[in-house]
């Protein structure tokens, strides 16, 4: 690998829809209503054909284009868009401006939730049992 | 008349003192709110016709009199507020009391055609009976020291000329002459410290001023007294509007300010009305705008009208309001000398403390700091209000005691009643006891006694007045005038007046005190600004000095004061009551019963407990039980 | 410069307050009005310190968050002095909203077990924390504002009339720390400040995207595409996933 940060790959081909994903994502990142607030989604396009789909950490970014205060932020060391809680204010358009639907804004805590690639240490693609998910 | 040069102010100044000198009659009518609003404004008009029916030549405007003509002059509040309207005919110096219209004529033709003063409008010092002609015999004003209020009741209000008569101005030339720095090192030397509440050093402050960077520098009076019963700079402002323009021009020049604004409050529309005609007449006469009197030295000033709440005296929410935004403070982290009015370095400072200036360049640091205490010099005035004999505007020396204060200059307690309190600093002050009468008046030992200067209001309280009652009061006074921006004054003091409420309720519990004390002290030491930090000062003050008739409230479940209606009980006493039936016809609910020159009685059930036959007794037969 | 705050030296940038030279540091001090994209109120005063310094005759308590550093200030963030002012001023605060998750949490870490006080009768809930209308403000909107002072202040439209310039965006209730802001969202319309608002509905499923308002802003604010806010997010990661399906073979 070059010195760039690594990335998350998605390889829907290996994927069998077990769901190991969503709950590794949501032992590390939810609390209260676990599955519905997981960072990976996984959609079930045909019978036996799955797509896992989280977050692509674009490179020009529509979340961190319609953010205003600045919130919204890549992380150089992960490449991943990060949000800063203390400079957001709850406007929520990150989450309709994402063209892709990987952002969540969660109007109990007035935050967007989004794949932060756990700080560089994917849960997703550490637990998954086959390959489907790579961090490189 | 233009005014351009020293030389031309000096010779305006010697034709105004001539003038003077040549006018047969100054009748002073006061006009400030007390003697106005005892009917003063009427009385003035009744000269005017009186003295033209009777053949005087008399004219309202000092420049038009002279040569035959006497002076019917406005001027500021001369101090005895209670005993007005006040009327100081000079010359003589012969002060009349309580003057209506229907005295007016007699006074003309007595007075003023046969020189005979009126015995019957005197003042009477109320401990010997004797007639006091003059000020000097007045009780009320012999004990006093007049420095700021030296103009106020004396000058003619609205008059340029008279001011100049009795050498307005000349601080200023002084000034103008010295060097900016100078100027700041004088008003350091003097001691002067802030009128308006604080006690911060006026030269330091200025000098914090000079020394911050910015591109402009603004000067600022603040006006807008929002203590309930002060009245001691709305008598300023509409007294001697000259000599607050005269030190606002010095502090202007001494910090290089070009632009002044003076924040006048809200309720104050003669005070800035007045204010407004001597700013129109220094630009008629050049001693307001650019190159005055030929120095280089360019000063404007502009007048604000206040936002209409207390808060707004609070010198960022004072700034805030000028710049047009709600009166709102901000912390001052970063003072507002170094960033203040539209983000420049600013100065603030409180009417008296500008009115004291032109003495300070005057007469010189020394001479003005010879009066006073260690740290506290010069003089400060006061409203003195509440249960004293002379109620009224007053100026005292620095270290003068409260004792002295509100039993020589203010005559004591009427009808024999007996001294509680005194409470000082305004809302937000101190309520001191008996023990407290030998304090004396000065920043720090009023502080240390966990009272205040404050801005100068001076409650007297006798023995009819209930702490935990007053307490009450204060609080809620504060809970009201609480801008709400921060937790601790917006909510806080709302609980500490539940409490104190619950006590004078009759629902206190012996751990009151305690929490009284614990959240009022969370209060002061975080709230953002002034009015939350002093907040709890009126409860905290009157615990400490005052514990026991809160634990009478509490554990007692009365009010020895017989205030608190839900734990008092009043009852004649049999052996003192005379059966004068005046408490039976005060009663608003007739609870009172009894035939004449027999015992009365009050039925306990009927009873409000207003108070108003205890007031009415001149046996003291009504006791709280 | 450096500072020292809890007797550990950091390092600060000139225009920091002690709150943000704490928050680099790794050093919590609570917060509740304070957000760095907004300008401070102090208002909560929930993050009290006590600053002092070698040339000062004294410390003195300040808020963290408006607090601006000087080289050489020392910080202490957890004095006796310091915890009881906090805990009284939360005290307050819970007595005003005891149901806000937020200040329970808040209260639970501080040692707060229910506010001592009585519940103020007067007003609602809200703490006037000011999030809101800065929040309203930092969008253009300004269309709540305080109204009122002490216990009567409190937030509203202008006049309490009609709010012309809200566009339905929602931020206000949502950063609410006590959930005061009323905001009713049906399938078709969303109410809020007494105004009604329609939805755009997402092209693919119906379901409710945003307020028609808030689109306008949002196209004529953002230098995004202006189709990018018709559709949900479900869809639009349906779609997508679709399409990578369909790469994948
Ligand atoms: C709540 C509050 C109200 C105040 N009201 C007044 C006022 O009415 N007049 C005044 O001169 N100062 C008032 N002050 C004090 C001012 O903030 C300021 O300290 C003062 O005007 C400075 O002038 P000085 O240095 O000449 O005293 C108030 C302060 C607080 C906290
Ligand atoms: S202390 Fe009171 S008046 Fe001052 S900012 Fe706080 S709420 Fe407003
Ligand atoms: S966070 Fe500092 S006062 Fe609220």
């Amino acid at each position: 690998m070059g010195d760039g940060p690594r990335t998350l790959v998605i390889i829907p081909d290996k994927c069998v829809g077990c769901g190991t994903c969503k709950l590794a994502c949501s032992m590390v990142k939810a609390s209260g209503d676990a599955m519905r607030r997981t960072r990976i989604h996984i959609h079930n396009i045909s019978r036996e054909r799955y797509v896992q789909m989280t977050c692509l950490q674009c490179v020009d970014a529509a979340c961190i284009k319609a953010c205003d205060t600045g919130a919204l932020m890549r992380n150089e060391a992960t490449g991943a868009v990060e949000l800063q809680e203390n400079r957001c204010i709850s406007c929520g358009l990150c989450e309709v401006a994402c063209p892709f639907g990987h952002m969540h804004f969660n109007r109990a805590t007035g935050k967007p939730e989004k794949c932060d690639l756990c700080s560089g240490d994917p849960a997703c693609a550490k637990f998954c049992p086959h390959g489907a998910l790579l961090y490189r | 008349m233009r005014i351009s040069t020293i030389e031309q102010l000096d010779e305006q100044r010697r034709r105004f003192a001539a003038l003077e000198q040549e006018i047969p009659w100054q009748v002073k009518v006061c006009s400030g709110s007390g003697c106005i609003a005892a009917g003063a404004a009427a009385v003035h008009d009744a000269f005017v016709k009186e003295m033209a029916a009777a053949g005087i030549s008399a004219s309202t405007s000092f420049e038009q009199c002279g040569g035959g003509t006497s002076l019917v002059a406005k001027t500021g509040c001369q101090g005895l507020c209670q005993a007005g309207p006040l009327v100081t005919v000079q010359p003589g110096g012969i002060v009349y009391t309580r003057v209506r219209t229907k005295d007016v004529p007699l006074i003309v033709t007595e007075t003023l055609q046969k020189g005979v003063v009126l015995e019957s409008l005197l003042y009477r010092n109320p401990n010997t009976g004797e007639p006091c002609r003059t000020r000097e015999d007045i009780p009320f004003y012999v004990h006093q020291k007049f420095v700021a209020l030296e103009g106020c009741g004396i000058v003619a209000a609205d008059s340029l000329g008279h001011y100049l008569a009795r050498g307005g101005f000349r601080a200023l030339v002084h000034a103008l002459a010295m060097d900016p720095i100078a100027i700041i090192d004088e008003v350091e030397k003097s001691g002067l410290r802030g009128k308006g509440g604080g006690g911060f050093p006026t030269g330091r402050k200025w000098r914090t001023c000079v020394n911050a960077d910015g591109d402009e520098r603004f000067i600022v009076c603040n006006g807008d007294e929002g203590d309930p019963g002060a009245f001691m700079d709305c008598a300023l402002m509409e007294g001697d509007p000259f000599r607050i323009i005269e030190g606002m021009m010095i502090g202007g020049r001494a910090i290089g300010a070009k632009r002044g604004f003076i924040y006048v409050r809200h309720e104050y529309p003669r005070a800035v009305q007045r204010l407004q005609s001597a700013i129109d007449q220094c630009v008629d006469a050049g001693l307001l705008g650019t190159d005055i009197l030929c120095s280089g030295f360019d000063f404007q000033l502009r007048i604000v009208r206040g936002g209409g709440a207390f808060v707004c005296g609070e010198s960022s929410a004072l700034m805030r309001s000028i710049e047009g935004f709600p009166g709102e403070p901000r912390s001052k982290y970063i003072r507002s000398t170094e960033k203040g009015l539209f983000n420049q370095p600013t100065v603030l400072n409180n009417v008296e403390t500008f009115a004291s200036i032109p003495a300070v360049i005057r007469d010189g640091a020394y001479a003005f700091a010879s009066v006073g205490t260690g740290r506290s010099k010069g003089t400060k005035a006061f409203c003195l209000a509440g249960r004293v004999n002379h109620t009224g505007l007053v100026e005292v020396p620095m270290g003068m005691t409260l004792r002295e204060v509100i039993f020589g200059i203010g005559g004591g307690v009427p009808n024999g009643r007996r001294f509680k309190a005194v409470q000082t600093g305004g809302p937000s002050g101190g309520c001191l006891g008996e023990a407290h009468l030998d304090l004396r008046v000065d920043f720090d030992e009023l502080s240390a006694a966990g009272s205040m200067m404050g801005s100068g209001g001076m409650i007297v309280m006798d023995d009819y007045s209930c702490m935990v009652d007053v307490s009450r009061y204060f609080l809620k006074f504060l809970m009201g005038e609480s801008c709400g921006k921060c937790v601790p004054c917006r909510e806080g003091l709302f609980q500490l007046f539940e409490i104190v409420d619950g006590i004078a309720r009759g629902n206190g519990t012996r751990k009151d005190l305690e929490r009284i004390e614990k959240l009022g002290h969370a209060i002061a030491l975080s709230s953002l600004c002034g009015l939350g930090k002093s907040g709890p000062n009126p409860v905290l003050s009157a615990i400490a000095n005052f514990r026991e008739e809160f634990e009478a409230h509490i554990v007692g479940r009365k009010c020895p004061a017989g205030v608190c209606r839900e734990l008092t009980t009043f009852q004649i006493d049999p052996h003192r009551c005379t059966g004068c039936m005046k408490c039976r016809r005060v009663c608003p609910v007739n609870a009172i019963s009894g035939e004449k020159k027999k015992p009365h009685h009050i039925d306990t059930a009927l009873c409000t407990r207003c108070g108003a036959c205890r007031l009415e007794c001149d046996d003291e037969a009504i006791a709280v039980v | 410069m450096k500072i020292t705050i809890d007797g550990k030296k950091v390092e600060a940038k000139r225009w920091d307050t002690v709150l943000t030279a704490a928050r680099r540091a790794g050093i919590a001090i609570p917060s509740l009005c304070q957000l760095d994209s907004l300008e401070n109120v102090g208002a909560c005063r929930l993050c009290m310190v006590e600053v002092n310094h070698p040339h000062w005759r004294g410390a003195k308590l300040v808020t963290a968050c408006e607090y601006p550093v000087e080289s050489g200030l020392e910080v202490i963030t957890t004095s006796e002095e310091v915890l009881r002012l906090r805990r009284a001023n939360l005290d307050l605060l819970l007595a005003r909203a005891p149901e806000s998750r937020r200040l329970q949490q808040m209260s639970a870490e501080m040692g707060l077990e229910q506010s001592g006080y009585v519940r103020p009768d007067k007003g609602t809930a809200c703490i006037l924390c000011m999030l809101c209308t800065r929040v309203c403000e930092k969008l253009g909107c300004n269309a709540i504002a305080p109204a009122g002072r002490g216990l009567d202040k409190r937030i509203d439209t202008p006049f309490g009339g009609y709010p012309d310039t809200c566009i339905g965006c929602g931020a206000c209730a949502a950063i609410c720390p006590v959930d005061c802001i009323e905001m009713t969202d049906t399938a078709k319309t969303r109410t809020i400040w007494g105004r009604t608002f329609e939805f755009v509905k997402c092209a693919e499923c119906g379901t409710p995207v945003i307020t028609v308002e808030y689109r306008d802003y949002a196209i004529a604010h953002r230098s995004l595409p202006a189709d990018y806010y018709n559709e949900c997010s479900d869809c639009k990661r349906r779609k997508l996933a679709v399409k990578f399906a369909k790469v994948g073979g």
